[in-house]
């Protein structure tokens, strides 16, 4: 009996463990592949989202709006960098993909808790 | 025994207690209206000290944003809050969740702009370029309280002189207002006085010629007139007493001395039996001997004769009066009317009367008590309709 238990325990966390890979990996996949080869900084596009919408909701909406329907008028990137990196093109992830991916990104550039 | 006899004034008791009563209240709302006009007092002062801070909240402000621009801007190689040494602060995002803050004071209101709170004064700024995403920036340095210091000794100062000012026009106003009763009482004094100066010649002839008149003598018809108007005199001579002791009782000085109560009540009684007789009023007395009272003799015959009077005055026809004396203590009990339950604690009211059809001003028991009070002596009243009434006067026995 304390055998299946063990059993048990370890499927679901190994469950956890996938399915928090697979949260990474939207972002990872999605974001950061094109990012990085662009050499667009992502802690540089947050400072900007930040600098004009301050608080999470605000610029976790105006992401993905900028990624449902890119343009310039919405775009954080500095007109030469646009010309220079072109605008992208429409996200293909679905709504939830995208709130995932960018919860994601939130978390890992927010400014909370890194002050010193 | 030893009684303390209470401070003379010059004041009348119900002009006292009205003026009393009315600068009680007129203090409560002097204090009222002076802590109001204290309070915007101080709001008005605080609101000034923090104007006086306002240019140099302004200056921390702009130095605080300028080092928030540049962490926003190098934030990936510096992310050190800056810190001063004149002041402390905090930054709050769009949504007022705090991003960080080097505050003593934990509890601030993003709504306002500048206020003071627990010894710390808070300045608000709203940011337009959001940097490190913060749109309020709070300011915070220490208040040092000089000014509240210098508003209290102020409040004290001035809230001290104004209030004896209106204390003493509210005690002009009262004299003013109570001058028409003052006058009123006056006059009524001076009819009293004059009443009674001009009754005391003809009584007193009237009662010392009844004495020298030889009854036995007389037609049984005469002696019978003779001792009505021996009664009706005395019925006037002891109302003349009241009235005399009412107008001038106050400004009489009292001669205390050690009153034989035995022999006092003896002769009073004996004083009071011609008028009891009228009524068949039987007289039935316990007294007892070398029982002393420290009192001026005039105040106490005033308080046995009104007793002894009431007590034939609301009795039954062919009733009785009992007259007991201890040590301590009188009691004159009588077999009368009574009184109701509601009237007994209106008694000692002046001009209170409890039976219409009897004569007398209702001064008497008015008298008692304040000649009692003066001296510490209490009387208490226990009585029943149409059964009766005990007056007991008693004192802390030597």
């Amino acid at each position: 009996m304390g055998k299946i238990i063990n059993i048990i325990f370890l499927l679901s966390f190994l469950g956890m463990k996938i399915q928090g890979f697979a949260k990474e990996n939207i972002y990872e996949e999605n974001c950061m592949r094109c990012h990085k080869q662009m050499s667009l900084g992502m802690q540089k596009i947050f400072m900007r989202y930040l600098l004009k919408y301050s608080s999470e909701m605000p610029v976790k909406s105006a992401i993905i709006d900028f990624l449902k329907n890119p343009n310039y008028f919405t775009s954080a990137l500095r007109k030469d960098q646009i010309a220079r990196y072109g605008l992208k093109t429409k996200t293909t992830l679905t709504d939830e993909e995208l709130e995932k991916a960018v919860d994601i990104y939130w978390e890992k550039y927010k400014i909370f808790g890194k002050l010193k | 025994m030893s009684v303390s006899r209470s401070r003379a004034t010059n004041l009348h008791r119900a002009e006292r207690k009205t003026l009393f009563a009315f600068l009680f209240l007129y203090s409560i709302f002097s204090i009222i209206i002076l802590a109001f006009l204290a309070f915007i007092y101080y709001n008005l002062q605080k609101d000034l000290m923090l104007e006086g801070q306002t240019n140099r909240l302004q200056e921390d402000s702009f130095l605080l944003i300028s080092k928030l621009k540049y962490l926003h801007e190098h934030f990936e190689e510096e992310q050190v809050y800056p810190r001063f040494e004149n002041f402390r602060s905090a930054i709050y995002d769009s949504s007022k969740k705090l991003i960080f803050t080097t505050l003593k004071e934990e509890s601030v209101n993003l709504d306002k702009t500048l206020y003071s709170v627990n010894d710390n004064i808070h300045y608000i700024r709203l940011l337009e370029s959001y940097y490190l995403g913060t749109m309020y920036v709070v300011i915070e340095i220490s208040d040092d309280g000089v000014w509240l210091n210098f508003v209290k000794t102020e409040v004290i100062a001035y809230g001290t002189i104004l209030f004896l000012i209106f204390l003493f026009v509210g005690y002009y106003l009262l004299k003013l207002m109570l001058r028409p009763m003052r006058n009123t009482l006056s006059f009524l004094d001076r009819f009293i006085k004059d009443t009674t100066h001009e009754l005391n010649t003809p009584v007193t002839a009237i009662l010392t010629n009844i004495e020298m008149i030889d009854q036995k003598k007389l037609d049984p018809i005469v002696a019978k007139k003779i001792r009505r108007i021996d009664i009706a005199s005395r019925t006037i001579s002891n109302i003349y007493k009241d009235l005399t002791f009412t107008a001038l009782g106050n400004k009489v000085i009292s001669k205390d001395e050690s009153i034989d109560l035995y022999k006092l009540l003896s002769e009073r009684i004996e004083y009071f039996k011609i008028i009891a007789l009228s009524k068949n009023i039987e007289f039935i007395t316990s007294l007892k001997r070398n029982v002393f009272i420290y009192i001026d003799r005039t105040k106490m015959t005033r308080v046995i004769d009104n007793l002894l009077s009431n007590a034939i005055k609301y009795n039954k026809k062919a009733g009785y009066i009992k007259v007991t004396l201890e040590d301590g203590y009188i009691e004159i009990e009588d077999g009368g009317i009574g009184i109701s339950q509601k009237d007994i604690d209106a008694v000692f009211d002046r001009f209170s009367r409890f039976n219409s059809s009897e004569g007398g001003f209702g001064l008497g028991l008015n008298i008692v008590k304040s000649i009692l009070d003066e001296y510490g002596i209490k009387i208490k009243f226990i009585s029943k309709v149409n059964k009766g009434t005990k007056v007991r006067v008693y004192w802390e026995k030597l």
